[in-house]
């Protein structure tokens, strides 16, 4: 299993999670987050914004859906068709474990 | 086996070249925000009692969430979206050591089991370092 951690822009999160649905992974937790990249924020004029707001997505998927998942939150987390500065990363982490409460089994 | 290229062979927790190391663990849970309480409490008590909460919002398989107003118009129910809306949630985020895995686990089970559909999920990941930034200790010492 992978945890994907998906950090998009705020108005594409929506997009994100809709074309997650369509795809057949509904599960997604969202938290708002503030950060910069590589570009060091945004500068305008003599100010610069470097706690930009985003989406964090974090969904769990299994290995097999690894590449799949990771493709689609690409295609609709992109800004027009070559991408633009802050449209965001995916970080894979690998999970040991899950477990659903309700029935309290193990996955 | 070169020790150098692997480092399993020598981060070992008993100090024996040669035996995989027992990694601690990052516990993430979605729980419900009403059980945030109970959960607090039966962590105190089960030893564990430093972890973070944060307010995030998600769905999970959709099963239970399509529940749209029955009595709203027509014409405005065809606006609403057929994907099952984000419910708020609590997630709490705690690093135990390898042992202590389970009993985090079970505490987090027992204190947000109802049986029905949006209990929450539990993953289990590794943790590779952790570091207490007062004194700059490393590893499960930081723990304690």
């Amino acid at each position: 299993m992978y945890l994907l951690r998906a950090i998009v822009r705020p108005e594409k999160s929506t997009i994100v999670m809709k074309a997650l649905f369509e795809s057949g992974f509904p599960a997604v937790t969202k938290l708002a987050v503030f950060g910069r990249g590589k570009q060091r924020g945004i500068k305008v004029g003599n100010v610069t914004y470097d706690e930009l707001p985003k989406d964090l997505l974090m969904i769990v998927i299994p290995e097999k859906d690894k590449d799949f998942v990771i493709e689609t939150i690409m295609d609709s987390a992109r800004t027009g068709d070559k991408g633009q500065f802050g449209d965001g990363k995916i970080f894979v982490t690998k999970v040991d474990e899950s477990y659903t409460i309700s029935s309290g089994k193990k996955e | 086996m070169n020790f150098i290229t692997n480092p399993d062979l020598y981060y070992t927790p008993i100090g024996v070249w040669g035996h995989k190391r027992n990694y601690m663990k990052l516990i993430l849970a979605m729980i419900r925000i009403a059980k945030m309480h109970e959960t607090k409490l039966a962590l105190s008590d089960a030893g564990l009692p430093s972890f973070t909460a944060m307010q995030v919002t998600g769905r999970g398989k959709g099963n239970g969430d399509f529940d749209k107003p029955e009595s709203a118009d027509p014409e405005l129910r065809t606006l609403i979206s057929d994907i099952p809306r984000l419910k708020s949630k609590r997630m709490i985020t705690l690093v135990v050591t390898d042992e202590k895995k389970d009993l985090a686990v079970d505490t987090i089970i027992k204190a947000n089991q109802t049986g029905k559909s949006g209990d929450g999920k539990i993953f289990v990941l590794e943790a590779y370092d952790s570091i207490r930034v007062r004194t700059g200790e490393m590893g499960e010492i930081t723990l304690d």
